[in-house]
Order: structure tokens, then C-alpha cells, then sequence
């Protein structure tokens, strides 16, 4: 089904409500969610909140990103780092210094900062699970700064997006902090330094057992790879899907259920082989909804296809 | 199309430029540096053409990359306030194949996708929103550039020779005119001709429309490929207009 803009309006005044059942949940500063909140028949769900498309991702928009969570109800997030580092743009400020100023900030952030960026979520009772930081154009001291923040976030792994030769920088830090490093695809078929096929996460994973795949179903789907035996293959080194929906061949995002990844299949996959991968949920298609009411849309769907 | 809905467009596209220049002057320097939540509907136009052209960009995820007043949200994405392929194209004869073809092959981490499938109006929309996004940002540029005094009087004589002689005339319309106005004021017209906000007076399918429709359309073109070079060097040519 294909919703017309018509649609898309009389859903907007109630789109949660009507997709989940039930009203979201009112927005109060103080909740705290439960523990497992967001494992679902023994799949653990979390977020990658770029999908907020609304919230830009910057420090100052921290607290809403956590009362968001708690409004969806998800315990688990991938964190991107601008939301921890300083945005040092600005009138007047070149890109030469402004990556000059954040490279200084990485190697020197103020004492505490992800201790207490930690305890946000903490206190919310969302757990960080992965940093992300794409490692473009990095020094080796500034890696290294990254995954010591990752570690004191409370961390498991570390991801973003880059390719062959920066994993092969990668190798010294997953195991000197005690974590892992993701391998991130997209749907570069063109580039021989990408991850995007099978045979390129083979590759990225032979380097280190420290790396684990954080395998991107919507991207992995627009390359036209076969996201099922993907995992069947490759489960034990896979610590996390990000999980949404498009169309094969460098095809458009769309809706969860409207394109060519098999959502609902990996999830019972999952499920059923009581696999310990995260399910983060991350989508680009557009919206004329909030992105509360679109993640909910989505997580429900997850859900029902759980049931 | 028929020509009285073209020229209403036209018509409406530039009143509702006009409309958001005030705003737009406002804008973030970084809009992923803003606090709070974005919501790309608002404000909601008083054309409701224009108002779906912005919903299907949206809609479609264009403006999650490309950002919805063409302020790159993606560090990866093409800027399109700046883009020559948007500046070249009329009426999607050179966005909608790229937009139906996608980019599969690029040096970038993800390239943008194919949207093969959506249909002949969405299409459209989208080519609307972009060269009404793209006039209103290149006009808070514009308006806002340092006009400097040292443009080159020579090359915006050859800037006036190629893209404003077909229709103006330095012996008739123009002559003097660097008598009449500033170098700012000039420097508005060039941007705004004030005849754009003029009430119209012919009949819609009259010669007279379709000439207007036509200064329309071409002042909108120019306006989404002035370089501040480009005005301060014609700018400092008509001022010799004495």
C-alpha cells in the first residue's frame, strides 16, 4: 500500500495511536524506563536516532533525544558522537579550523564530559551500546581518544562509516579498551575500499576477531545482497543490524514493509536462533509525521511481525 | 501545463519568494547546530502548489540529505543552493533523469539512490521545490554580499550584453539609470525587479501575459545563477548609466 498525501495528513493528527494501539507515552522528564524494556520475544531493539530526522544531532538536543527514547520506549542506543561533541561551527570559522578545533576538543574533552553524558542515559535507563564516529580524515591520537570516550560512555563497540583501509588503523584500540570495532555498510558497489557485499565484510572481518559487522539491512538490500544468508553465514560476527527498508538496486528508503528488505524474516531469523544481535532501528525514508510517531510506526511493525 | 496556471505559478512562486526573504534572513549558519525540533512543513505556504511541492521533497527523504531550504543537512550531499546542474536545468530537463537514474557510481560512502518509481508529478514537485528553495537561498545570499566598489565596469558590460540585452535596452529602459538609483538599490532591482511585484493587469493567454511570464521566468533563472561577482560587476556597469 502506498499512502497518499491525503492519507498521510489524517494520519499525522494520530498516527501513533492508530499504528500502536495506544497513545504514546506522555513525555515526563523524570521516567526512568525498566530494564529490557525494548527486548521483544528475546530480540533486543534500540535505535539509531538519525532517524529522529527532526532533532538535529548536537549536544543542546540531548535531553529531548533521551525523552524521545522514553516516549518510544527503546533502552538501547547507538550515539552518534555529535551528540557529545561540541558543534564548532560558526561565523567566520573556516572547515580547516573547525576540524582543527574539534580534533583538539577529542584529545583534550573537559574532565567528566562522558562520565556525565553516561549518566543521562543511565538515568533514563538507556544503555549506549555503540559510539559511532566515521574516523574520517583522524589522526591515530584522535582513534584513540574516541574509544577511550566510547569506553567511559559505557560502550560495547565502536562503529561508523568507512572503509578498508581505515579499518586497517582500527586494529591496535577494540582491543586495547576491551571493545569491538563495527564494520558499516552502504551500497557502494563501485568502490573497492567500501563496505557493501558480502565478500567486502569477509575481507574487513578477517582483519581482526575484534571486528564484528554492524550490517545496514537497508543498504545491504539497495546493493542487492542477500541479507538472510548474510546472517545465517555470518551471525556469530554480527553484533548489530540496522534495520529498515529499501528497494533493491540502488533503490529509494521507503516505509517499513514497502521495499525489498526482508524485515520481518530477520527479525523471526533472530528470534527463533536466539541470536544476541542488536536490533538498532534506522530509517531515511521522508515523513510528514514527527519522529517519534514515524519510530513508533516503525518499532510496531517490528513488533507485530514478533507476535 | 496551460499557460494561465503557468503564469499563476510564476506568479505565486515569486510573491511567496518575497513572502519568506524576511525570514530567511534569519536563518542558522549550521542547521545541525540548531536546538530544538525541525519541522520541515512549516511555514506553511500560502501556495498550495508550492506547499506540496515542499511536502513531496520531503516525503521522499530529499530533504533529510539535502536539507529542506537547501542548507546540506549530509556532509556527503550535493548542495544544491550551489549546484551548476540545478542552475543549468529548466524544468527538470536535467534533475529528473538524475533523479530517475540515481548516482550509483561516486567516490562517496553512499550514493544517492534511484527513484525510479515515483511518478511524472511527484517528479515535478520535487524540480519545483528545488529551484524555489534555490531562489529564495541564492537571493538571502545575494542580498546579503558585501557590494564592494570595485566591480569591474568592463565585464559587466559583457555580463548585461550576454544575459540582459535580449530584453533591455541601455538607450531606453536602462539609460540613466545609474543616475536614479544607488548601488544598492540597483543592486535589489537586479535581484527584484520591481515589476514582479507590480499588479497585473492583462488578460491571463494575451500577448502581454506571456511576455511577463516570460520576464518571470527569466529573472528567476538569473536570480538562481548571480554570483556576487556577477551583481557587483553589473552593478558598477549600469551605475555608469548616467
Amino acid at each position: 500500500m502506498f499512502l497518499t498525501r491525503r492519507d498521510f495528513t489524517a494520519l499525522s493528527l494520530g498516527a501513533a495511536s492508530c499504528a500502536s494501539g495506544a497513545p504514546l507515552a506522555a513525555l515526563t522528564s523524570r521516567e526512568r524506563l525498566p530494564p529490557g524494556v525494548s527486548s521483544i520475544r528475546g530480540v533486543r531493539f534500540g535505535l539509531q536516532p538519525f532517524c529522529y530526522h527532526d532533532l538535529p544531532m548536537n549536544p543542546g538536543n540531548r535531553s529531548i533525544l533521551i525523552q524521545r527514547m522514553i516516549q518510544n520506549r527503546l533502552g538501547i542506543v547507538e550515539l552518534h558522537a555529535s551528540w557529545c561533541e561540541p558543534n564548532l561551527s560558526g561565523p567566520g570559522v573556516s572547515p580547516e579550523e573547525q576540524r582543527r578545533k574539534l580534533r583538539d576538543w577529542r584529545l583534550h574533552p573537559p574532565a567528566g564530559h562522558f562520565e556525565q553524558v553516561r549518566r543521562e542515559f543511565d538515568d533514563a535507563g538507556i544503555q549506549i551500546f555503540t559510539y559511532w564516529v566515521n574516523f574520517s580524515d583522524v589522526t591515530d591520537e584522535e582513534i584513540d581518544a574516541s574509544y577511550r570516550a566510547a569506553k567511559l560512555l559505557g560502550c560495547q563497540g565502536v562503529v561508523g562509516s568507512y572503509g578498508l583501509a581505515v579499518a586497517q588503523r582500527l586494529i591496535p584500540y577494540p582491543r586495547k579498551y576491551g571493545l569491538f570495532a563495527g564494520l558499516h555498510n552502504h551500497d557502494n558497489l563501485s568502490d573497492p575500499d567500501a563496505f557493501s557485499t558480502e565478500a567486502s565484510f569477509i575481507k574487513g572481518l578477517a582483519i581482526s576477531p575484534q571486528f564484528m559487522a554492524t550490517l545496514d539491512v537497508r543498504h545491504f538490500t539497495a546493493g542487492n545482497g542477500d541479507c538472510l544468508g548474510f546472517l545465517q553465514r555470518h551471525h556469530a560476527r554480527t553484533s548489530s543490524i540496522h534495520l529498515g527498508d529499501r528497494r533493491r538496486n540502488n533503490g529509494r528508503s521507503t516505509p517499513f514493509g514497502q521495499g525489498d528488505a526482508p524485515i520481518i524474516e530477520i527479525l523471526e531469523m533472530i528470534r527463533d536462533q536466539q541470536w544476541p544481535i542488536v536490533v538498532l532501528l534506522e530509517f531515511e525514508h521522508g515523513t510528514l509525521r514527527s519522529g517519534v510517531e514515524e519510530v513508533q510506526i516503525a518499532y510496531d511493525y517490528c513488533k507485530r511481525a514478533l507476535s | 501545463m496551460s499557460a494561465g496556471r503557468c503564469r499563476r505559478s510564476v506568479c505565486t512562486l515569486w510573491l511567496a519568494l518575497a513572502a519568506a526573504m524576511a525570514a530567511a534572513t534569519a536563518a542558522a549558519q549550521d542547521v545541525n547546530a540548531q536546538h530544538g525540533v525541525i519541522n520541515f512543513l512549516e511555514p506553511v505556504l500560502a501556495d498550495p502548489i508550492l506547499q506540496h511541492s515542499k511536502e513531496i521533497y520531503v516525503l521522499y527523504g530529499c530533504a533529510y540529505c539535502h536539507g529542506v531550504d537547501l542548507r546540506v543537512r549530509n556532509g556527503e550531499a550535493t548542495d544544491l543552493l550551489h549546484s551548476p546542474l540545478v542552475g543549468l536545468d529548466r524544468n527538470g530537463n536535467l534533475i529528473a533523469p538524475l533523479l530517475r537514474a540515481g548516482i550509483p557510481q561516486t567516490p562517496k560512502l553512499s550514493p544517492m539512490p534511484q527513484f525510479s518509481d515515483l511518478s511524472n508529478g511527484e517528479i515535478v514537485a520535487i524540480v519545483r521545490w528545488i529551484h524555489y528553495a534555490r531562489q529564495q537561498g541564492r537571493y538571502r545570499e545575494l542580498a546579503r554580499a558585501e557590494l564592494t566598489h570595485g566591480g569591474d565596469v568592463v565585464a559587466g558590460r559583457r555580463y548585461f550584453a550576454r544575459e540582459c540585452a535580449a530584453c533591455h535596452a541601455l538607450g531606453t529602459d536602462m539609460a540613466k539609470i545609474g543616475s536614479r538609483y544607488s548601488r544598492r538599490q540597483l543592486a535589489e532591482r537586479i535581484l527584484r525587479p520591481a515589476f514582479l511585484d507590480a499588479k497585473r493587469s492583462a488578460p491571463e493567454g494575451s500577448a502581454a501575459a506571456m511576455s511577463d511570464d516570460a520576464a518571470r521566468t527569466r529573472h528567476l533563472a538569473l536570480l538562481e545563477n548571480y554570483t556576487a561577482e556577477d551583481l557587483n560587476d553589473l552593478v558598477a556597469f549600469l551605475q555608469t548609466m548616467r
